[in-house]
């Protein structure tokens, strides 16, 4: 018995109808090249723990996400502490806090350069399992205070800051402008934990501290090996609620309203938070994709069955064993699968490489992409795709080769008619058409929604003019602008820091090519620090029962320079600093909302605490502003906060502030202003992320809309599998039935009469199965909410918009067919077979 | 309503319609194309058949019979001549008109019964009927069951197709072309597919309901039911060869 016969007989079916093969093959390359790229991409980037060397997997120990700004926070030190010390489940750990430092060099005086660093526990090198090329790691002893300042530096800044010095290590660079013993170089790519150039030992301070303070660290951990991360996370849970019982109040702002605070996360997932959601509900699309594909592949195979029934008849009265048919059913899946498979790997390649290319995009300002996002296909991926292929050649094998096996061939064979098998191919056939109405209508309107919600989240409007705006990070230089919170000292260091702001506001605004200077700790478009505010006579019981704010510090005379506009009252003035009332300025929202009669001018508010002194009597501050509404945070946010309240910049005077630049000419030459304008204030002062107020805006939203692109693509090819499947579907159970249309034709039925025969089934499919792919995609977008806002316009659309499309494809799918057996001389259909 | 105005000869070339006539073909061809092969299926056929008349069409396979019969029904339509059905021309009619006709006038039997196999017997005789507007579904029932009744299957009349004998099959078949009234009914090898019991069963019906009036027109190879017509047609190559009265039609004899 020798199966090279079927072998050959299955490549001159194949051959014989070139356009069928190429169509199955490009189906399933699809199907299969859209799940290889949708994994590697989802393991590298989330679900394939960081083992970095080792094999116990790294976790990232941090406090309670910000859902409201999407920020992640740090851990007191205080409260690492006791982590470190009560925590008898970690295996390693160690803390850093990642920040950015000006590099120079002491010798020439030339240009410094920010890199991204870190101030970092000494055993990161050894946690991580890499030793330096040259020189050494960091050592126990180089936290000390009075130490001497050290630096391990990254490859890249060897190489390209340094030119490659060989007698780099033990050399002396400028570290934010202070001398820093270089003793040691990191090989290239190491970039742990994050995106670091550059570490630098944390302060002994940070690490045994004595107190509670405002800093905030992350910690990098690895569990002994007999535990199980789930269990970990219970463990930390119960030290959780000790610990935040035991905060005293000036920190009780460090849990958040459900008392969370302290929290256990992959490495990796923690860095995407806020795009799990979005993540899960590629995989889910994509998998769909993939079943609708094989649905496809099967249908399509089904279809030849049917036309060569007659051979398998005669195959069966031969006396083929049972699995001799099966196979021969089988080896024209294994062909197109296997086919598709290599062609998939090419796809998912190309999709992988242009992936990193986006991120690369994505991170060009900011220069913050963690060093494993990098996506490449990896041994797994590999394994994944042989299984993705057997799997695939069962399925799609399976359908023909059940059809092949359980026709009636005597039937055939007697009367060289189909025989009667109606009902069970006919029950199949249409549970194919509902499932891929189902599944195409989950896809795109998924896809629908998403893409629309990112577009109209693209033309949100912020309440701000970005027209001709550049905005840009300031950073001052902690040896000439020290903060120090001894009471003698904050005064004047708040006031030398506001001055360098101002100074710079003013030599920028002599300049021609710039028509205004806004600071503000956070620009509209942007997220910040949000609280609750109390209005004075109508304090709430419970304080989180007042209204809610977001919370900006701002300069005098900002407004115009962002397009914002006072509506009452006045700015911020000279006088204020000095003013025995503390001043505050607030949003048309608030206004409107709280102060309708437009009395808001004088009325006193202030922040409110969860548990606040019970006799406070001070903290109140005097509305002397009300300013058009703006909105904080990406609209694609869900807790965006539609008040916002206004500090005056010179009682404050942070350290590191946003600024944003409105100039006129070229963005090029008002980013070289800015730069010169620094220079001449104070040239240790560092400004990044120079970018145009557009680009500020789209920045948390380039992974959304970019995934919202992968999902397009789904959706076209959804289309695509869906007008073809059903089409192939409708048309082979068409051609089932042309003998009984012939049948109805010679017994007077009329062409109409046959048409709505075969539409009112399709309706039928419609109806089951749009009514439960609606249902099953309401119920995955919604699982999506806590990522972004949905709004209406994108309900409307996916659910009227695809629907309808959905109604189309799969009317004019059977319509085409139908028409085309109806179109039949009834003496031919009658004899068709 | 036996006629005998018609002269049998070998080559029928009547032009004229005495008014008696039911089926008048004229000059009837019908090439069929495929791939580069014409095939000349019905090559100049002459024809008048009479109401009443029970009319089988012998031949060798391949000569045509099937096609002969497929234009008579209007289930195709000639490559050129004209056809006149009880007085109206129908060779140039649109899609819908000739079903119209089809449903009205013609009753098909077909060798592979060709029952709808997800309709039960009364619906499968029903079936014609739900295509006409002017018959509700009182009249229908009764229609059905009368027609049943004929062929003795009002016992099976809520079975499925697949639940019955090659012979009853037919039996279904018989009644859902008479359940009508057509003015001719046209049967393609209705034994074809049948044993000799079961044949015998048919060819009887058929004699039946030629005795009760019904005009008939049946394809077959076979001599002996050939035989049980009035009238033999023999069909050679596309052209009738022959046509003659069996003056002592074999049904009677049985
Ligand atoms: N639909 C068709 N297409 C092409 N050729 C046909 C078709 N139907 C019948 N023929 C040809 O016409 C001739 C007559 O066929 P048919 O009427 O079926 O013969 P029979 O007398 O056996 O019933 C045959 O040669 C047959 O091959
Ligand atoms: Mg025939």
């Amino acid at each position: 018995m020798s199966i090279t016969l079927d072998i050959k007989y299955a490549a001159r079916l194949l051959h014989k109808k070139p356009v069928f093969t190429a169509l199955t093959i490009f189906i399933v390359a699809i199907g299969l090249g859209l799940t290889l790229y949708t994994y590697s991409l989802l393991s590298n980037l989330v679900f394939k723990p960081l083992l970095l060397n080792k094999d116990t997997p790294i976790i990232s120990i941090e406090a309670e996400f910000n859902q409201s700004h999407l920020f992640r926070i740090g851990i007191d030190p205080h409260d690492l502490l006791t982590i470190r010390n009560e925590m008898d489940s970690i295996d390693e750990l160690g803390v850093y806090q990642e920040r950015t430092s000006l590099i120079g060099n002491t010798q020439n005086n030339s240009v410094t350069r920010k890199y991204n660093s870190v101030n970092i526990e000494w055993n990161v090198f050894d946690f991580a399992g890499v030793k330096p090329i040259m020189g050494r790691g960091l050592k126990a002893e180089d936290h000390f205070e009075g130490a001497e300042p050290v630096i391990v530096l990254g490859y890249d800044i060897w190489q390209h800051y340094f030119m490659a010095e060989e007698d780099i290590v033990g050399s002396v660079v400028l570290a934010d402008a202070i001398p820093t013993r270089v003793v040691g170089i990191m090989p290239q790519g190491f970039a742990f934990p994050m995106t670091a150039q550059a570490w630098l030992p944390i302060k002994q301070e940070l690490l045994s501290p004595t107190d509670w303070s405002r800093d905030g660290l992350f910690a990098y951990a690895r569990l002994k090996k007999e535990v199980p991360f789930e269990v970990f996370q219970q463990e930390l849970a119960l030290l959780n609620k000790k610990v935040v019982k035991s905060l005293p109040d000036n920190v009780r702002w460090r849990m958040d309203d459900f008392e969370g605070y302290l929290r256990a996360v992959p490495y990796k997932k923690a860095n995407i938070t806020q795009f799990y959601s979005i993540f899960i509900t590629m995989a889910v699309v994509v998998l769909l994709i993939l079943l609708l594909a094989c649905i496809n592949v099967g249908n399509l195979l089904l279809a030849r069955v049917n036309e060569r029934f007659k051979e398998v008849a005669i195959r069966v009265a031969l006396g083929v064993p049972r699995n001799r048919l099966i196979l021969q059913m089988l080896l024209e899946s294994i062909f197109i699968c296997t086919v598709g498979g290599f062609l998939s790997v090419l796809i998912a390649g190309w999709g992988l490489e242009l992936s990193n290319t986006v991120f690369e995009q994505m991170y060009m300002a900011t220069e913050q992409k963690p060093f494993w996002w990098q996506v490449s296909l990896d041994a797994d991926a590999i394994l994944l795709l042989i299984a993705s292929v057997i799997a695939m050649i069962a399925i799609t094998g399976f359908i023909p080769a059940w059809r092949a096996l359980s026709g009636d061939f005597n039937a055939v064979l007697r009367d060289g008619t189909r025989g009667s098998q109606g009902k069970k191919a006919a029950r199949a056939s249409q549970i194919l058409v509902i499932s891929e109405i189902l599944l195409s209508c989950v896809v795109l309107v998924i896809a629908t929604i998403l893409l629309s919600t990112s577009y109209s989240a693209g033309q949100a409007d912020y309440g701000v003019d970005t027209n001709n705006r550049i905005t840009a990070t300031i950073e001052l230089p902690v040896v000439d602008y020290p903060i120090r919170e001894e009471g003698e000292f904050e005064l004047a260091d708040t006031l030398k820091r506001t001055a360098f702001y101002y100074q710079l506001k003013d030599s920028l605004e002599q300049m021609p090519n710039i028509e205004g200077v806004a600071f503000m700790s956070q620009l509209p478009g942007t997220g910040a620090g949000a609280s609750y505010f109390e209005i004075e006579g109508r304090v709430a019981a419970v304080y989180n029962e007042n209204p809610y704010s977001n919370n900006e510090v701002v300069s005098r005379d900002a407004w115009q320079a962002i397009g914002m506009r006072v509506i009452q009252g006045r700015d911020f003035s000279l006088d204020d600093i000095s003013a025995e009332v503390d001043t505050i300025i607030i949003n048309e929202s608030i206004s409107n909302d709280f102060f309708p009669d437009g009395d808001a001018i004088g009325q006193r508010v202030r922040r409110a605490f969860r548990n606040p002194d019970p006799d406070r009597e001070g903290g109140w501050q005097t509305i002397v502003g009300v300013v058009s509404d703006t909105y904080h945070g990406s609209a694609m946010r869900t807790s965006s906060e539609q008040y916002s309240s206004y500090f005056m910049l010179d009682h404050i005077g942070y350290s590191s502030i946003d600024v944003a630049i409105h100039y006129n000419g070229s963005q090029a030459e008002a980013e070289k202003s800015l730069q010169h304008a620094i220079n001449q204030v104070n040239n240790n002062a560092t400004v990044y992320n120079i970018q145009s107020y557009d680009e500020l805006i789209s920045q948390p939203m380039i992974l959304v809309s970019a995934i919202s692109k992968v999902f397009l693509l789904c959706g076209v090819i959804a289309v695509f599998l869906a007008a073809s499947g059903i089409y192939a579907v409708a048309a082979n159970s068409i051609s089932q039935r042309t003998q009984e249309i012939g049948v109805r034709r010679a017994l007077g039925a009329s062409d109409s009469k046959v048409m709505q025969l075969f539409m009112k089934k399709a309706l039928w499919q419609l109806i089951i199965g749009l009514s439960i792919g609606i249902t099953l995609s309401l119920w995955v977008v919604n699982q999506m909410t806590d990522t972004m806002v949905i709004n209406q316009a994108s309900y409307l659309v996916g659910l009227i918009a695809i629907p309808l499309l959905i109604i189309i494809i799969v009317l004019v799918a059977t319509y085409v067919p139908t028409r085309k057996v109806v179109l039949m001389e009834p003496s031919d259909a009658l004899h068709h077979d | 309503m036996k006629n005998n105005n018609i002269t049998n000869t070998i080559k029928t070339n009547h032009t004229d319609n005495n008014g008696q006539a039911l089926v008048l073909l004229k000059d009837i061809k019908k090439v069929f194309f495929t791939d580069d092969v014409e095939t000349h299926a019905i090559n100049d056929i002459n024809l008048i058949i009479n109401k009443g008349e029970y009319l089988s069409i012998t031949g060798p396979s391949g000569c045509g019979k099937s096609t002969l019969l497929s234009l008579l029904g209007l289930l195709d339509t000639s490559s050129s001549g004209s056809y006149t059905l009880a007085g109206h021309d129908v060779s140039d009619l649109n899609r819908d008109e000739r079903s119209a006709i089809r449903n009205k006038e013609i009753g098909f039997i077909f060798q592979a019964f060709n029952l709808i196999s997800d309709l039960t017997v009364a619906e499968n005789v029903e079936l014609p009927l739900t295509y006409r507007s002017d018959i509700n579904s009182e009249q229908r029932a009764k229609m059905v069951k009368s027609a049943l009744e004929k062929v003795d299957m009002l016992h099976r009349a809520h079975h499925f197709p697949s639940q019955l004998s090659g012979g009853q099959q037919q039996r279904v078949a018989v009644a859902r072309a008479i359940s009508a009234k057509p003015a001719i009914i046209l049967a393609d090898e209705p034994t074809g597919n049948l044993d000799s019991k079961n044949a015998q069963i048919v060819m009887a019906l058929l004699d039946q309901l030629h005795q009760e009036g019904a005009t008939i027109c049946m394809v077959t190879h076979d001599p002996r039911s050939a035989a049980r017509a009035e009238r033999m047609i023999e069909v050679f190559d596309g052209k009738i060869v022959a046509d003659q009265r069996t003056e002592t039609p074999t049904a009677i004899a049985v």
